[in-house]
């Protein structure tokens, strides 16, 4: 097992320098000046020769390559450089980064929480009440854009209701912080939440039923064991494995979703760092957000693999 | 040879027989009829819509906001273009989006996984690890990072983007399909005869593939019909001057024309919800038809 770990360690260092290449030496292809950016125009047409001096000083004259290494090695020692705004982009993303792992991590607890719930409900009571209405709400749920969904939950709770903020995560001066942060990131989450269930449930709802549909099961029933241990301790157990496969999976599509609903909610996240960026051509602070949401998602798909490995012995012997 | 061209024969009544029957079984499915039918009366009228030149474009400011009425079914937007003309345009380039780039990827993935599969050892590894390499990314923030390295919101860029990112999940289907295929008789003796890989690959192994790549295609129309709507809302997909779903929907960023000017979100928000809904009962339904044992 140790080695397993190891070696699955060891394969995202490539990993993450193949993705810096490809970041850093693909911004450059946008032929953006970073001096325009920190030079007024007309300054920059008088002074050439200071303007030439900058550079230099910058290190804008020297091959690529060099740029390269000397901002992988900053990279390492935790410096990720400096925003065109002049702020230093660490900064930004130690407040930020957080923000957005607590808005996925809260979508995916409750989701996993609520996904499983009403799959295994509806799997027990098959084509009941409850199975109808998860059945309708999962076809509603993949078909109704998540940016879509989040809009009308503001329209409904927080510009009719009034019962949730609409944007931002926290409220300048708020009497109790806790309940601050709740209600801020009550929809948001809500939105993520919804999503994710719509998806989930389906497969709860049918590695349940294929468990319960087991030889061993009937073999359970058939000892007398009351229905309800059946249920949890024969059916729940050996369900939850695929169940678990896939909720992890899914963690991709739930920081790829917040990118998104951050927007929506101008929650003050990684993902809407990242887009404002983009849009303004921000590009240090893009280089720096996509780096830290890839070694964000190798970390995730690293823990994958280990639980995984756990779960199922055939990975490990596999590899 | 009269005995040969009988049994060809045969074997056409008996394909065609196979396709009455699925035909059949599909018509049987009322969902998947009905999302055949909505998606169908969608896209019709959208390209007629266009085709007539319906003016989605000037502006006309003493009309903006107004409700929907007689003269403007779906109201209009915040700089008084008619909305059920925006809709109806950006519909096209939703669904032109959403299949382009779905057929394109498929291709990809299919041909991809086929060398895959089928070589097997480095070509394998190679592709596999490439494969990878885009995974490792949520797929909206590698579209991201690619809209920033192009610098420019095109039609032909977020095509290519979608495309060039969406091929992993058909590549790994098709690649597992062709692995436990090619030790089948049937290509074994395909090899004996001395037949071209390229023949065996995509001429003899390739065709029992095509159900679930034809399902997963599907799928995928809804998937970057969304995507893009996704992208469009947040500001990095299409420019505004190409109307789609998702840049109509751009406006209700503001929360004045969410609470005051309902129909500027609802209306588009509607038409790409019901698309896709229709499209999803479609892939089902083709699933059942064409794939039994992945139901």
């Amino acid at each position: 097992m140790l080695k397993f770990i190891f070696k699955k360690l060891l394969l995202m260092i490539p990993m993450l320098i193949l993705i810096s290449i490809i970041v850093f030496f693909g911004l450059q292809f946008t032929g953006i000046d970073p001096i325009n950016f920190m030079v007024s125009p007309e300054v920059l047409s008088a002074n050439a020769e200071n303007i030439e001096a900058l550079r230099e000083s910058l290190g804008l004259n020297d091959p690529l390559l060099i740029q390269y290494f000397r901002w992988l090695g900053n990279c390492l020692k935790g410096d990720l450089g400096y925003s065109f705004t002049g702020a230093p982009i660490v900064d930004t993303i130690a407040v930020r980064l957080p923000y957005t792992l607590e808005l996925a991590g809260y979508s995916l607890v409750l989701s996993t929480i609520i996904g499983i719930g009403i799959g295994i409900i509806s799997a027990i009571r098959q084509n009941g009440v409850i199975d109808y209405l998860g059945r309708v709400f999962a076809v509603l749920g993949q078909a109704v854009p998540q940016f879509l969904v989040g809009i009308i939950l503001i329209e409904i709770f927080s510009i009719k209701l009034g019962w949730f903020p609409a944007a931002n995560r926290v409220s300048p001066g708020a009497a109790n912080p806790f309940l601050d942060s709740v209600l801020h990131l009550f929809l948001p989450v809500l939105t993520l939440t919804i999503g994710m269930v719509a998806v989930l449930m389906r497969y709860a709802r049918n590695t349940m039923l294929d468990v319960l549909n087991s030889d061993y099961i009937k073999t359970a029933r058939s000892k007398g064991i009351p229905e309800w241990k059946v249920y949890l301790k024969h059916g729940f157990r050996n369900a939850m494995k695929p169940v678990l496969v896939i909720i992890m999976f899914r963690i991709p599509m739930l920081i790829g979703g917040s990118v998104v609903i951050e927007s929506v909610f101008s929650y003050p996240g990684i993902g809407l760092t990242m887009t404002n960026a983009i849009t303004s051509g921000d590009y240090p602070v893009v280089l720096a957000t996509t780096l830290i949401i890839a070694a964000t998602m190798l970390i995730c798909s690293f823990l994958v693999d280990v639980l995984n490995a756990l779960l199922d012995p055939r990975v490990r012997l596999g590899e | 040879m009269s005995e040969t061209k009988s049994i060809k024969e045969m074997n056409k009544s008996s394909s065609s027989s196979l396709f009455r029957r699925n035909v059949r079984k599909f018509m049987n499915n009322k969902l998947a009829l009905f999302g055949l039918i909505v998606v169908l009366v969608i896209t019709i009228a959208c390209i007629v819509g266009a085709v007539m030149g319906i003016d989605y474009s000037t502006p006309n400011l003493p009309q903006m906001k107004k409700p929907p009425s007689a003269e403007h079914l779906f109201g209009t937007d915040t700089i008084g273009r008619d909305l059920l003309a925006r809709v109806l345009y950006g519909g096209c380039y939703s669904i032109l989006v959403g299949v382009f780039c779905a057929v394109l990827s498929s291709v990809i993935g299919a041909v991809l996984g086929a060398l895959a599969g089928y070589f097997g050892g480095r070509v394998d590894k190679f592709i596999v690890r490439l494969s990878e390499i885009f995974q490792a990314f949520p797929q909206l923030v590698l579209v991201m990072m690619l809209v920033a390295i192009l610098n420019k919101r095109g039609l032909g860029n977020l095509l290519f983007i979608f495309v060039i990112t969406g091929w992993m999940t058909t590549f790994r289907m098709v690649r597992n399909e062709f692995m436990s295929l090619k030790s089948e008789t049937y290509v074994k003796v395909c090899e004996a005869f001395g037949m071209s890989k390229s023949n065996i690959m995509f001429k003899q192994v390739l065709p029992n593939v095509m159900s679930p790549i034809i399902v997963s295609t599907t799928t995928n129309v809804a998937f970057f019909i969304l995507q893009e709507a996704a992208l469009s809302f947040i500001g990095l997909g299409v420019t505004d001057a190409t109307p789609t779903w998702g840049n109509i929907l751009n406006a209700a960023k503001s929360l004045s024309v969410v609470t005051d000017q309902w129909w500027i979100w609802v209306f588009p928000g509607l038409a790409i919800s019901l698309f896709v809904l229709a499209i999803n009962f479609l892939g089902d339904g083709l699933r059942d038809v064409l794939d039994p044992k992945q139901q």
